[in-house]
């Protein structure tokens, strides 16, 4: 078992067109079990379309992406979703709840994909919810909660399948700076205290601010990474 | 919770769920009702040409139906029809001589088929007698009585009691001409059966024609129409010499008319689904396009392929759930309605040969079909949207956000 959750060696990613786009040139990177790493950068420096790689959502023009040992290319569409479903759990910039599900629920389909059983489901989603603040919260819809309580729900429903480690792409852009300094403050106990691996894209001087690993990205390259 | 989230997604858009219910329940409404309307006309065609004109099944002498000679009888009819009537299905039968023959008024001459019938036999095989509107059926005049219909009395400008003269050539190809007394006058549904046939008893023709013994037809009528094939077959085969015609090949044209109007209903039907396709489609296109972003995070957290397909074709289906048995309870209403109380056409098609007042009709089976089609056709417009969805890619949606 390799001890680096993440591996990226020499991950390129082109996207084709009149003008080819290099949106990530030659990125090697590790992530360790436990790490709070921020990957920061101006927009269009390639954030994302990395976070998206390594969460197995986009595949590298070249060089090989490595989550706990397994090699994502190799794995088909249909492969990679079961792949995520099981080792990675993601946090939108717009929190994407299922508008059709309370946060019970929200938090619940994840295990429900996972064919956990029930009592186990129940248990997991009370101290989820309970965990990120939100047990009086638990049968109001998205429409009944405030961008930081949605974005909470969209982290215990990250962690609900108890996944290898959370990508969150841009996870404060929408928040004000209460409900950032509230998620962020989970987020950190979460890691902390339960060894919860976070990797964040983000230009939040506020997440930045909290992060023990700060990533660089210019033009697509790591221009620094930071250990606190 | 596949289940729970294709529920709650068809109520997210409430108004457009209800115009795709509405319009489910309407287009099966539409595909029952013309499939009840065409095949009740057709059940009262059928049950009409069976009960006033041609009974289930018939037995002639080979070719008498072509020409109508006098000489093609059969003489062991009687025999044959004391026979026939022992069968657990006849109901009642009844022999005939018939002849092609010319009736005359102080007004006017013409063309007719003249039935010699035996009254009491025949008021029981084709219930003639309930359709007398003047006059009596067989009573009151002694000599000669002669029952016409509504449109030959008013063709020949005669009434009740009128006299009129009956033309024939008897078996010797001699021509016979007899006086004859209007004892009624009848009206079917049918304007062209009543404009080419009137009534006589059978003694009488029987001494025109100079047939001592013998029947040019024998008419069956049995309890149940689905006998008329297989006992037609029975005794074809055991009086080969004979013609033994079940009624869907006795009235001409009846088994091309019902294949027709068997086509004719899956045609109208077929367009209405299609119609009801496309706007499922649509409506499904819309809320999966609507959705990019949601279908797109569900495929980014794990959910599959296939279940995103499943929920969608899912939403589908429970729209038609809802639609169909509304539209069913609408359908057997309708049908019950004017099944009871018809639909006047005011006599648009009696010249053709169908009902004024048509009662719509339809068998469990028809109900059914429809359904299934309804339900197919609902299903077959989801997978287009569906497919669709299964195109997203989860990092474009992501994009999107």
């Amino acid at each position: 078992m390799s001890k680096y959750v993440i591996e990226c060696s020499n991950v390129s990613k082109t996207y084709e067109g009149v003008v080819p786009v290099h949106a990530v040139k030659n990125v090697s990177l590790e992530i360790e079990d436990d790490e709070f790493t921020a990957i920061i950068g101006p927009s269009g420096s390639g954030k994302t379309t990395l976070l998206n790689m390594i969460g197995g959502l986009d595949r590298p023009t070249s060089g090989s992406i490595k989550v706990n040992g397994h090699e994502l290319a190799g794995l088909s569409d249909n492969d990679l979703i079961d792949f995520r479903l099981k080792h990675i759990g993601f946090v939108f910039q717009s929190y994407n709840l299922i508008p059709v599900l309370t946060a019970k629920e929200n938090t619940e389909f994840i295990m429900l994909l996972q064919k956990i059983e029930k009592s186990k489901r129940d248990a997991r989603v009370e101290q989820l919810l309970t965990e990120v603040g939100l047990q009086d919260k638990m049968n109001s819809r998205p429409s009944q909660l405030s961008g930081g309580q949605q974005q909470r729900v969209a982290v215990a429903r990250a962690l609900a399948s108890k996944p290898d480690f959370v990508l969150a792409d841009e996870p404060t852009a929408n928040l004000d700076s209460h409900s950032t300094a509230n998620l962020l403050d989970i987020m950190a106990r979460l890691n902390k205290e339960e060894g919860i691996t976070f990797v964040f894209s983000t230009h939040d001087q506020r997440v930045i601010d909290r992060a023990r690993r700060v990533i660089t990205l210019v033009d697509g390259e790591i221009a620094s990474d930071e250990r606190r | 919770m596949l289940l729970k989230i294709a529920w709650r997604n068809i109520w997210r858009n409430t108004t457009r769920s209800v115009v795709v219910i509405i319009a489910i329940a309407l287009g099966l409404w539409a595909g029952v009702f013309a499939s009840a309307f065409v095949q009740g006309m057709m059940k009262q065609k059928i049950d009409s040409v069976i009960a006033k004109e041609m009974s289930d099944f018939q037995f002639h002498q080979p070719g008498f139906t072509d020409e109508f000679l006098a000489k093609l009888f059969i003489e062991n009819g009687e025999e044959i029809r004391l026979e026939v009537a022992q069968e657990e299905n006849v109901v009642h039968s009844t022999g005939r001589l018939i002849s092609m023959g010319m009736i005359g008024s102080s007004r006017k001459n013409g063309g007719i088929k003249i039935v010699g019938v035996v009254p009491d036999d025949e008021a029981k095989v084709t219930k003639l007698n309930e359709a007398v509107i003047d006059g009596e059926y067989f009573e009151g005049i002694k000599r000669n009585p002669v029952l016409i219909s509504q449109k030959v009395a008013d063709k020949y400008k005669v009434k009740v009691r009128s006299k009129v003269v009956l033309t024939i050539q008897d078996v010797e190809g001699e021509i016979i001409a007899g006086a004859f007394r209007v004892v009624g006058i009848y009206k079917t549904d049918n304007g062209m059966f009543d404009e080419m046939n009137i009534y006589v008893r059978q003694s009488d023709i029987r001494k025109m024609l100079k047939i001592d013994e013998g029947l040019h037809e024998i008419a069956v009528l049995l309890n149940d129409h689905d006998f008329a094939e297989p006992l037609a077959t029975k005794y074809q085969e055991k009086y080969s010499e004979l013609e033994v015609k079940p009624w869907l090949d006795l009235a001409t044209g009846m088994r091309m008319m019902v294949d027709m109007v068997g086509v004719y209903i899956y045609y109208i039907v077929g367009i209405i689904l299609v119609a009801l396709l496309f706007s499922i489609l649509n409506t499904m296109l819309m809320a999966v396009l609507e959705r990019v972003k949601e279908i797109g995070m569900l495929m980014a957290v794990g959910m599959t392929k296939g279940k995103v397909f499943f929920m969608i074709m899912l939403e589908t289906v429970m729209l038609t759930l809802i639609g169909g048995p509304l539209g069913l309870l609408i359908s057997w209403a309708f049908v019950s309605y004017f099944g009871t109380n018809g639909i006047d056409l005011g006599g648009a098609y009696t010249e053709v040969g169908f009902a004024s007042i048509i009662y719509p009709y339809l068998d469990n089976k028809s109900y059914l079909e429809v359904t299934y089609m309804v339900v197919i056709m609902a299903v077959l417009a989801a997978i287009y949207p569906a497919i669709k969805a299964l195109s997203l890619k989860p990092v474009e949606a992501i994009r999107k956000i």
